[in-house]
């Protein structure tokens, strides 16, 4: 397919490069919140009822660069759904000053673009350079609260990690280069199953791109930055962290792995397994001790992500699936749990858990949904967490991966004392003498979407499933 | 893998690192050794030296340069397109002024912003 005809494919993104310009200009001139805000969320309702469709004979796309199959779709339709909430989220969020406001949008329209690249790259070079893209406007985003020290000092870290991080990615896709002479997913694929590549070479390789995916999804040896940038970002842009770039993370894994380097004989399965299980345990274990509701939320974050490594380590259909129900489900209810967050801090002006005591008998709405979530975070039935859990578990035993599903069930055992401990707070503590003041529209509208959603994908699961089915069938 | 390819590279290697260190230490054996203040201050092109070097710069020469590297990287990409635009047809115009249609809406953000106002 010629590079003009192939420009239909990317008309979502073009609609919120367009969009974000014109939102650029526009706050030169206007900064009122609501009205940029609109604007960015028609921006994303417009890419979203123009992403293309899935075909019967997979296009090829800028001579290979992207594609177009219904796995990238799947994420593209997450995505656009993350971008559209957090626009949401951000206009009720009021750290978050009008002065600055439209280039807030401009960056995380940008950042929605990265990540639809992303999810769609077929090529190593796109994979990086979508990454790093979104690695940038994260830093930005980050540190946006310019005079807050907390922010810049999130940032810095951040950046430091990232930084690093990123270079060890791109040294591993250089070994790759150097092996295979491309780096094309699909041409590294037909010589992997031809066979005679160096075992060592390959393990390093493997081992430098995972490293710079797992500080993307926050897996365990390349955590540290989590706790802190999540603490330390306006809340807004911690509930975007702690959903997009891991969603990304976790579709570029599965493409690059379970499609291409599957049949590498070498174990990586075990490596992955192994940190799959320090990654939920150790976000769990020091959840437990967390005083600062953000920051235990990162750790709860980082945990998660342990459990959907579980599905990608067994990397049957069934774990795949897992996988990216999963990665539904969280994002709903963490989207939901951080919503919250901000709601609550509006009036409270404070993050720590002991100042949600008794809320429940102040804001019952509020303490209400923020129970939906973290209950569906913790994997009480019928709310989508379960699902998710379930289904990743399942494939874990089927596949006889039984250490592994032991280990989930225990650390989900594990996250429920945390978990409840604040639902506690909520409902069983005394009140503190503070009043809640007036509550944002568009947060609530947000945080209604989401809490139908968590209940919807928990109750009526059945087009969930063949959706996830029917996404996870290219493999 | 052929070792001794490598057996070369590791003899320049250390060959190298030997002549450089065997320059230094003769010329610090031969030297004749008068210290005054003159000599050992910094050498600064034969000038009287002037405070510390590590200085602040004001934020707005790298705004300055900022905008340099956009007209920069518009002539950069121009230049080759003008030469070859019979060729190329009505579609690479289209591009290219969407191209600089993007690095417009830069400068007139910059503008406003008031980057080239010099306090």
């Amino acid at each position: 397919m010629s590079l003009i005809e192939s420009i239909r494919f990317i008309t979502p993104e073009i609609i919120l490069l367009a969009g974000a310009i014109i939102i650029l200009m526009f706050s030169l001139f206007v900064s009122n919140k609501n009205v940029l805000g609109v604007f960015a969320l028609s921006a994303i309702v417009a890419a979203s009822l123009y992403l293309p469709q899935s075909q019967k004979v997979e296009p090829v796309l800028f001579f290979n660069m992207l594609t177009n199959d219904s796995f990238s779709l799947f994420f593209k339709e997450i995505i656009l759904f993350i971008t559209g909430i957090i626009i949401l989220i951000s206009i009720g969020y009021e750290e978050l000053k009008e002065k600055y406001i439209g280039e807030f949008f401009f960056l995380l329209l940008n950042g929605a673009i990265a990540m639809l690249l992303a999810v769609s790259s077929n090529n190593l070079l796109m994979i990086y350079l979508s990454i790093e893209m979104l690695s940038l406007i994260s830093y930005i985003l980050v540190a946006f609260l310019k005079n807050n020290t907390l922010s810049s000092e999130a940032a810095l870290k951040y950046f430091l990690f990232g930084a690093l991080s990123t270079g060890i990615m791109l040294y591993g896709i250089s070994l790759v280069y150097g092996l295979f002479g491309t780096t094309d997913l699909a041409m590294i694929s037909k010589a992997v199953s031809a066979g005679q590549i160096n075992n060592l070479v390959s393990l390093i390789l493997l081992v430098l791109i995972l490293a710079g995916l797992c500080f993307k999804c926050s897996l365990v040896p390349f955590h540290m930055w989590a706790p802190d940038v999540y603490q330390g970002a306006p809340t807004a842009v911690t509930a975007f962290l702690s959903v997009g770039p891991k969603a990304v993370g976790f579709a570029v894994l599965l493409r690059i792995f379970s499609n291409n380097f599957f049949h590498l004989y070498i174990n990586w399965v075990t490596l992955v397994m192994l940190i799959s299980i320090f990654t939920m345990t150790i976000g769990n274990v020091i959840a437990i001790s967390q005083t600062n509701i953000k920051r235990m939320l990162a750790y709860s974050s980082i945990a998660q992500a342990g459990y959907m490594l579980i599905g990608f380590v067994v990397g049957t259909a069934g774990g795949i699936e897992g996988v990216l129900y999963y990665i539904f489900a969280y994002t709903l209810m963490n989207l939901g749990a951080f919503g919250c967050v901000i709601l609550v801090s509006n009036y409270l002006k404070s993050d720590a858990i002991e100042d949600y005591a008794g809320l429940y008998k102040k804001d019952p709405v509020t303490s209400f949904m923020l129970s939906i979530f973290l209950l569906s975070l913790t994997g009480v039935p019928p709310l989508a967490g379960f699902w998710g859990k379930f289904l990743v578990f399942n494939a874990a035993i089927q596949s006889k991966f039984i250490l592994l599903a032991v280990v989930g069930v225990i650390n989900s055992i594990v996250a429920a004392y945390y978990y409840m401990r604040i639902i506690k707070f909520m409902y069983l503590e005394e009140p503190k003498a503070k009043e809640i003041g007036p509550k944002s529209v568009p947060l609530q509208i947000a945080l209604a979407i989401v809490t139908a959603g968590v209940l919807i994908a928990g109750l009526y699961v059945t087009p969930f499933l063949n959706w996830v089915k029917y996404s996870q069938s290219f493999f | 893998m052929v070792i001794q390819d490598y057996g070369i590279v590791g003899l320049f290697l250390v060959l190298g690192i030997a002549f450089a260190a065997a320059a230094f230490i003769v010329s610090w054996l031969l030297r004749p050794r008068d210290p005054n203040p003159v000599k050992n201050s910094t050498y600064e092109c034969g000038e009287i030296v002037k405070g510390d070097s590590r200085v602040q710069f004001n934020v707005g020469y790298y705004l300055v340069a900022l905008m340099f590297v956009i007209f920069d990287i518009e002539v950069l990409f121009l230049v080759p397109w003008i030469v070859i635009f019979r060729e190329l047809g009505v579609v690479s115009y289209i591009e290219m002024m969407i191209f600089v249609a993007i690095l417009v809406v830069g400068l007139i953000y910059a503008w406003k912003k008031g980057v080239f106002e010099w306090q």
